[in-house]
């Protein structure tokens, strides 16, 4: 009996650094949190498809860098050709990784594919929604790129469209991406595994990691295990509660912005001052070191600091549950059905922590006097009520959402959030509808004084929503790798930035 | 016998059509998927586009009619999630469901069956005392924390066997090991009250009389007569296992048909959830099959 157990204690060990000896030498072992839908790179926007495609298999045209701005990536140099017409100049002696020489028709290609409406690409509905978008190929490493209405920030635009060789079909998603990146893609195994390798005729330099497995776990916990255990590399996303190890677990503001979206049509949140007590009444610093983390920082703005007229002057409501009852007095003394039963409605799983900071945002209201009820719901119902069209019998509602924008302009975050015309806009007032169209057309200093200018006049003047917190993401990582996860982290994962120690 | 299996059939089948629809039409109540799979701000020509694609935009009636016209044809259609065929995705998953359900079973019912009858020779004993209490114990324990504890001690403190996934015999060893636990725990209690009644009985008396050692006594003349209640409570466990044993696979990353069950259903992947349920059904139906059978071989007086 003794002898059997200990065999198969020796088997089950044999087993385990059979395993495990794969997260060795120049390759990565990448734990993320859920697997992919698609292998598609038109998806790439999509968070979790963006970490394995993003820069790896797919380049895009040009690329956004956090710490630099906008870079060149496939395209060497772009100029302003005037009317909406930006003209790039692609890199020459770029290859796909199945041989074939990239060129202006692959872009062009590209630009149609991300638009068809027969596979509803995620990257054309979110960066080209309401554009028309035409090419003129003047030469094989030259093309005119048109957008209708002028796109002033086109070129960041083109930092999102991940570039498909000519022959990816337009009515469907590709299972077997191919990309001009450093790395090619070789295996998907559904719900196990997906592996990557390096393309040996990549245009850059080689990189240090030869080739990454990523595999898919849905528990934080057993992902951070995971890293600590040495099975895997990368663990970008990890919980709070699981961050609990100094060297090998990093903080890093994940370009996240929670909020509580108001509904400006119903009574009692038509009245500005009704708007202004929901602010006063959250104590929003008791919430950073207790249900979220430290280092999360308090919002004026639904985009972080990092992005383009981000208005430094303006200053989060104080809690002051005083003011927020008087206000309350005053609004009803003029009418305002401020005993109004009014929803607050959460999103589940949405973030760590999230019921609690829910039920403790809720106490906050109650404790000043607003009649609320929160309902806590699944993604699927949470969108119903979020986007349009609306429920009509809807009652007045405070949503919390989380808004995600790492690219570094409003543009990707106004028009969608607070013009009239936004799909999740709660807003109507013409007077915003301007200031967006105006900011949006505009370029440089103007393009920033704008944006800023929007912003105060949203928090300061309209109050539009209740800003809350830029949140912050943790990443566990293998002592022996040199890398530092940054706000792209949270969409992306380059794994030609990682080095070994 | 066969016209019992003929009346069985029958049966199964009305039981089977009735789920179909009633899944088909709840899981339609749970709203559109178009808003979960196209970015909010897409056009209402993208979003009817999506429509169109996956047939959401004829009535309801029309759309149930279609999907029992196709699944006569066996085409379950494809996963709005996967852009692949439901019925693969579902296959896939049920093999490892099926493989970890019949080595935790297994292990299960040897286990269960030993421990609880030898609790039962020796009722009120040392050996009875530490099997009921580890069987309380492993019955009442939550197996997400049992799962995660597990993983801490044997995986990250001792370095024993990997945290999760599939791949190497080690990487079984955890998962099965926290999903004997609840059901051993079960079936020791019911075999052991089972075995004290059939051990208590007049022909073991007579048994014991005649000289017959007390191995033959338990495991032939009394096991099989307990075995009844045991195999109905087996049953419901494989049943349960079967179903997919959710938190197991979403902690050990097991690629299993539970945890595909409740995401399809999350992400309203329709084509899914319905592969799912009938090849689940199916599948309980013969085993529901299987257990009428072992009643009738373990008891003679009932026939069919």
């Amino acid at each position: 009996m003794f002898r059997k157990s200990r065999l198969f204690m020796a088997t089950a060990i044999a087993s385990t650094v059979a395993f495990s000896a794969h997260a060795q030498d120049n390759s990565v072992t990448i734990v993320l949190s859920e697997e992919l839908e698609f292998v598609e790179p038109c998806m790439a926007t999509k968070s979790n498809v963006g970490r394995v495609l993003f820069q790896n298999i797919s380049e895009t045209v040009t690329e956004m860098d956090p710490e630099t701005g906008l870079q060149p990536r496939l395209a060497q140099s772009w100029e302003d050709m005037g009317d909406g017409t930006w003209r790039f100049h692609l890199r020459e002696g770029v290859n796909f990784s199945d041989g074939t020489a990239m060129d202006a028709d692959d872009i062009a290609h590209s630009l149609v594919r991300v638009k068809s409406p027969d596979i509803a690409c995620e990257i054309g509905a979110k960066v080209f929604g309401g554009i028309e978008i035409t090419s003129n190929i003047i030469d094989a490493h030259t093309i005119d790129i048109t957008a209708d209405p002028a796109q002033p920030i086109l070129p960041l635009l083109m930092s999102l469209v991940t570039v498909t060789p000519q022959d990816a079909p337009l009515d469907s998603f590709v299972d077997h991406p191919i990309g001009t990146g450093p790395y090619t893609f070789d295996e998907y195994e559904r719900g196990q595994f997906i592996t990557l390798s390096a393309n040996p005729n990549y245009w850059g330099d080689q990189p240090t990691v030869q080739s990454a497995t990523y595999v898919f776990r849905a528990d934080s916990a057993v992902r951070a295990a995971m890293v600590a255990a040495g099975e895997a590399d990368i663990a970008p996303s990890i919980a709070l509660q699981d961050a609990t190890d100094p060297a090998m677990d990093f903080s890093y503001p994940n370009s996240e912005t929670m909020f509580l979206s108001i509904g400006h049509a119903q009574a009692p949140l038509n009245d500005r001052r009704v708007r202004e007590a929901l602010n006063l009444a959250i104590d929003r610093e008791a919430f950073i070191g207790t249900v979220l983390a430290n280092g999360t920082l308090l919002a004026t703005a639904i985009t972080p600091p990092s992005t383009v007229g981000y208005n430094a002057n303006l200053k989060p409501y104080a809690f002051d549950p005083d003011r927020a009852r008087e206000l309350l007095e005053e609004a009803r003394a003029d009418g305002v059905p401020v005993d109004a039963e009014i929803t607050l409605l959460g999103r589940s799983n949405n973030f760590g922590n999230v019921l609690e900071t829910m039920e403790a945002m809720l106490a906050m209201y109650q404790d000043v006097g607003f009649n609320m009820k929160l309902e806590m719901v699944e993604v699927a119902e949470w969108l119903e009520r979020y986007a349009k069209p609306l429920p009509e019998d809807r009652g007045p509602t405070l949503i919390q959402a989380l808004h995600d924008n790492a690219n570094g302009d409003p543009v990707f975050s106004m028009y969608f959030k607070y013009h009239s015309n936004g799909q999740t806009s709660g807003l109507a007032y013409p007077e915003v509808d301007a200031m967006i169209e105006e900011a949006t057309i505009t370029t440089g200093d103007e393009r920033t004084a704008k944006w800023s200018e929007l912003f105060a006049f949203l928090h300061d003047e309209i109050i539009a929503d209740v800003m809350l917190f830029h949140m912050v993401g943790f990443s566990r990582v293998n002592e022996r790798l040199d890398f530092i996860p940054t706000i792209r982290t949270n969409s992306e994962l380059q794994l030609s930035q990682i080095q070994f120690k | 016998m066969l016209n019992f299996l003929g009346k069985r059939a029958v049966a199964s089948g009305i039981s089977f059509v009735g789920l179909v629809l009633l899944v088909f039409f709840l899981s339609r109540l749970t709203g559109d998927p178009t808003s979960l799979y196209l970015p909010l701000d897409a056009s209402d020509e993208i979003k009817n586009q999506f429509r169109e694609i996956h047939g959401l935009n004829d009535p309801l009636v029309v759309q149930f009619f279609n999907y029992m016209g196709d699944l006569i044809r066996f085409d379950f259609g494809d996963s709005i999630r996967r852009s692949e065929p439901a019925i693969d995705i579902v296959l896939r998953g049920f093999g490892w469901t099926l493989q970890l359900a019949a080595i935790t079973l297994s292990l299960v019912i040897f286990f269960s069956i030993v421990l609880g009858s030898l609790a039962a020779f020796h009722v009120g004993g040392a050996f009875d005392r530490i099997a009921t209490f580890f069987s309380l114990v492993g019955a009442s324990a939550p197996d997400f924390w049992v799962a995660i504890v597990a993983i801490v001690v044997f995986s990250v403190t001792l370095g024993w066997v990997p945290t999760s996934g599939t791949g190497s015999f080690a990487h079984w060893i955890l998962p099965v090991a926290v999903l004997f636990i609840r059901p051993f725990g079960l079936i020791v209690q019911i075999v052991r009250g089972s075995m004290i009644t059939a051990l208590s009985s007049a022909y073991v008396k007579t048994a014991r009389a005649k000289g017959i050692k007390n191995r033959s006594i338990i495991f032939v003349h009394a096991l099989r007569n307990a075995l009844l209640p045991v195999i109905t409570v087996i049953g419901d466990q494989a049943a349960a296992l079967l179903n997919g044993a959710v938190v197991i696979e979403t902690i050990f990353g097991f690629p299993g048909v539970g945890k595909l069950m409740i995401d399809s259903i999350l992400q309203r992947d329709f084509a899914v959830v319905m592969a799912a349920i009938v090849v689940t059904a199916l599948a309980i139906f013969l085993m529901n099959l299987v257990i009428d059978i072992l009643y009738s071989i373990l008891d003679p007086r009932i026939r069919y």
